[in-house]
């Protein structure tokens, strides 16, 4: 295993956790791995898929980070790889369908399994493990529940209940328990690693209003060692901050978020790798599967909904080992964006009235949904999330035999979700406003417990910001203006 | 007054358009909507150049654009929805001619520019890389069909790997320093290799203090000049005149549906017998036959309008100084739409 490891990835020693994992599935066992973020949880099937004959699939939430996870492997120079999604064309949907059996790794979404072709397909293949990255998706318990997930459960079935491995970084007891249920796979062996790291020192602001966030944080900024990434609820925010941060000198700033175009998005996350930014303001698009050692902070400008996605996302930071910060920046009443978040990603009662009384004049519109689509959107109000919950929910209805009434019954749903999600914001803010050690409570939530002694642990304890500070300050790089000598320096030299 | 680069395109496009067609004809053109009376309108009005020049340009950027300049009385509703300069927007354009520079030609390169560069700053990458030995990086470009092409290229170039980097570099070089008005830094900075990540387009208007689309203007100028250059003198690019060759006949000036009809009209079938066969309407394959006049030179219009309504229907539209058909039509009773539309686009290509 170590003679691969280091042929293929040229990585001399496994990291917490791989070893284990990853000798559970050669040894045939269908496997749960819980690893934190930052750890290497996608070497957990690449290995694998180099020592077992066959595909190996890989059902992945976003699209973005499918995206990374391809590209990773097109690094280390495997070529037998494919993301096979909604971004391919017809042409090119049609043409990897008919050479599915070459690809080595097969990625996709939970929305692609429902394609009956696409399904066909792949039960002709020799699968060698089957993966769900970001398990805790399947679960009603888990922050970032998605109703297709839950179908993934009877696509493995039709697949011949192939080897199986279910990844994520958080998971509740209740969560783990729903994976397994789930997906069928109650005798599994279980890999659970603490989330914890160290390394990331957890720091607080409460501050009284905007505009003082914005202070606190240039001067937090200022002084602190990058590069870094600083996260925000929404689009704007994070592109109007980037602004700022250019006018007022912190070097090399741009803003990422799934507004930009796919050749824009790679630019920047590579010239991040490179070196050649010094800090990205983004919104939760960016990160997933960014592979960046030396990030030397992680700032949430707004606080996030729930305490799993801040460690997922505090989590890309020092993974070098090396001393790193996690600033949070709260101002009172900031709770009430992810509130709004949370119901706007919900079917509201009054939707759910709409929706019912349309049904009930255009009754064929239950039978072909995607076909009204404009049309439900208009009356209901639906956001594109709300639609895709409602898809979802009526394509299960619809196979189970029910009618538009049970519509009624989404209700409940609803009100169940939005319970668990206030919970979970409710969570964090008890976490924000907590006087006791920050990384305790976390572990605590986790259902761990605190066994080693940080030394720059959190705000709480205290830490010495001389870890973690420079004096000198950042300059925007000189751009070369001769273009033959730039040509010259990208092509040969 | 000052105004911005895409107002001064906007207004440049209205002197000729004027108030024969809505302000959003503009808006169609840029986008290069491709939509018979758009393509026959860039002709007619001689704007072809700004066919697709601006195709993410969105309904209400647009319309705040064109508020704003009704608002300071730079141009003026004439009658619904079409407009005209007034004194003060005629002065404002006077010193300046088109504003577009030498090579841009949308029309002409719309349907390969996109392709072109994706190809072009793959290749870049890729031999940079290639160069330096080393596997382990990202592409630039993620479609698989760019990376299909690449793959195949490389099989077939007959250089070693050091030599496949200097001779790209040579012939990249020679090319871009021929006219060097295109300003080839807009274009370099913009790729990647081993040592550097190239930079979007808004980073190299905002380090260039540039306006973000007239940069967007220059760096198809340079993506044109350099299409046209190599499809010129191919032996002197080796490499190059790769980038331009087409695998999949979508390089050719017809749109896929209207190539199709053109196929069937070739094999002597009659409007309705395509239309039928085609399971489409009339009026759809009339619309092609307008696209197929505009675009193809030795397309001959006899069969679908008499010799006598075609002088009728050209000597009423010199007449008319406007060319909507409407007055045509008025002044030619004997012909229908279909037919001036199809003898006003065999014209305006001359």
């Amino acid at each position: 295993m170590e003679k691969m490891l280091q042929k293929i990835f040229g990585y001399s020693s496994f990291r917490k956790g791989q070893r284990e994992t990853i000798s559970s599935i050669l040894s045939g066992n269908d496997t749960v791995a819980m690893l934190p973020t930052g750890t290497g949880k996608s070497l957990c099937y690449q290995l694998p898929g180099y020592m077992l004959e066959g595909s190996v699939i890989v059902v992945s939430p976003l699209l973005s980070l499918m995206q990374d996870q391809v590209d990773q492997l097109m690094m280390i120079g495997e070529k037998r790889v494919i993301a096979f999604n909604s971004f391919l064309s017809y042409e090119e949907k049609y043409r990897a369908l008919h050479q599915l059996n070459e690809y080595k790794f097969i990625f996709t979404s939970p929305e692609m399994l429902k394609s009956v072709s696409f399904i066909e397909r792949l039960s002709k293949l020799n699968i060698a493990l089957f993966v769900i990255d970001e398990a805790h998706c399947i679960s009603q318990w888990g922050y970032d529940f998605r109703p297709d997930y839950l179908k993934i459960g009877e696509v493995r079935t039709r697949l011949g209940s192939p080897l199986t491995l279910a990844l994520t970084a958080t998971a509740t007891a209740e969560v783990k328990q729903d994976i397994k249920a789930s997906l069928a796979i109650e005798n599994s062996n279980e890999f659970i690693y603490s989330v914890d790291r160290p390394n990331i020192a957890l720091l607080v602001e409460h501050v009284n209003s905007s505009q003082e966030k914005m202070d606190v944080m240039l001067d937090y900024l200022r002084k602190m060692k990058g590069p870094g990434i600083i996260y925000f609820s929404s689009k704007k925010m994070a592109e109007r901050t980037a602004m700022v941060l250019k006018e007022q000198g912190f070097g090399d700033v741009m803003a990422y978020h799934g507004g930009l175009t796919q050749e824009n998005r790679k630019l920047i996350q590579q010239q991040f790798l490179y070196g050649q930014l010094d800090i990205i303001c983004a919104t939760s698009a960016f990160g997933m599967g960014i592979n960046k050692d030396n990030l030397r902070f992680v700032i949430h400008f707004h606080m996030p909904m729930q305490l799993e996605s801040y460690l997922q996302e505090i989590g890309r930071a020092g993974r070098d080992g090396g001393n790193s910060l996690a600033l949070l920046l709260y101002a009172a009443g900031d709770e009430q964006l992810p509130l709004q978040l949370a119901e706007g990603e919900l079917l509201s009662d009054i939707q759910i009235d709409a929706l019912l009384h349309w049904f009930s004049q255009v009754p064929e519109g239950w039978h072909q949904l995607s076909a009204y689509e404009s049309e439900v959107t208009a009356i209901a109000g639906l956001t594109e999330t709300n639609y895709r919950l409602l898809k979802s929910f009526n394509d299960q209805a619809v196979a189970d035999g029910q009618g538009y009434d049970s519509l009624l019954t989404l209700k409940q749903m609803m009100a169940n979700q939005y319970n668990v999600k206030r919970k979970k914001i409710n969570d964090m803010l008890q976490w924000i406003y907590s006087s006791a050690c920050r990384r305790k409570k976390i572990l605590q939530y986790f259902d761990e417990e605190l066994t080693i002694k940080v030394d720059n642990c959190c705000d709480i304890c205290g830490i010495d910001v001389n870890n973690f500070t420079i004096s000198n300050h950042l300059e925007k790089r000189e751009v070369e203006s001769d273009w033959e000598k730039l040509l010259a320096e990208i092509l040969i030299n | 007054m000052r105004i911005s680069y895409t107002e001064k395109v906007i207004l440049h496009c209205l002197t000729k358009i004027g108030n024969q067609r809505t302000i959003f004809s503009i808006l169609h053109l840029l986008n290069g909507k491709k939509t018979s009376q758009t393509i026959q309108d860039a002709h007619l009005f001689h704007l072809t150049e700004f066919f697709h020049l601006f195709p993410r340009l969105q309904r209400n950027e647009f319309t705040e654009i064109y508020k704003r300049m009704e608002k300071v009385n730079i141009i003026i509703e004439k009658e619904n929805l079409s407009f005209k300069l007034t004194n003060k927007g005629q002065k404002i354009i006077n010193g300046s001619s088109n504003p577009l520079p030498a090579y841009v030609n949308g029309w002409q390169y719309h349907r390969y520019t996109a392709r072109f560069w994706e190809r072009l700053s793959l290749l870049v990458q890729v031999v940079s890389q290639l160069n330096k030995q080393n596997q382990r990086y990202i592409p630039i470009q993620t479609k698989k069909e760019v990376h299909y092409w690449l793959k195949s290229l490389l099989k077939q170039l007959k250089w070693k790997r050091e030599d496949l980097a200097k001779q790209l570099f040579g012939e990249l070089s020679a090319l871009l320093g021929k006219d060097e008005s295109i300003r080839p830094i807009l274009l370099v900075i913009r790729l990647s290799g081993y040592s550097k990540i190239g930079l979007t387009a808004e980073q190299v208007s905002d380090k260039l203090r540039m306006n973000e689309d007239e940069y967007h203007i220059h760096f198809l100028n340079i993506l044109h000049y350099m299409i046209q250059q190599v499809e010129k003198s191919r032996t002197e690019f080796p490499i190059l005149q790769q980038l331009i060759l087409d695998d999949d006949h979508s390089f050719s000036l017809l749109t896929k549906s209207t190539s199709k009809t053109y196929q069937l009209l070739q094999q002597g079938l009659s409007i309705d017998e395509i239309a039928a066969y085609r399971n489409l309407k009339k009026g759809t394959i009339e619309d092609h036959i307008v696209e197929i006049a505009l675009n193809i030179q030795d397309f001959t219009i006899d069969k679908y309008v008499s010799q006598f309504n075609q002088q009728q229907i050209e000597r009423a539209s010199k007449n008319v100084s406007t060319k909507q058909l409407k007055y045509i039509r008025q002044s030619v009773p004997g012909a229908n739409y279909f037919e001036i539309r199809l003898v006003l686009a065999k014209n305006g290509i001359r």
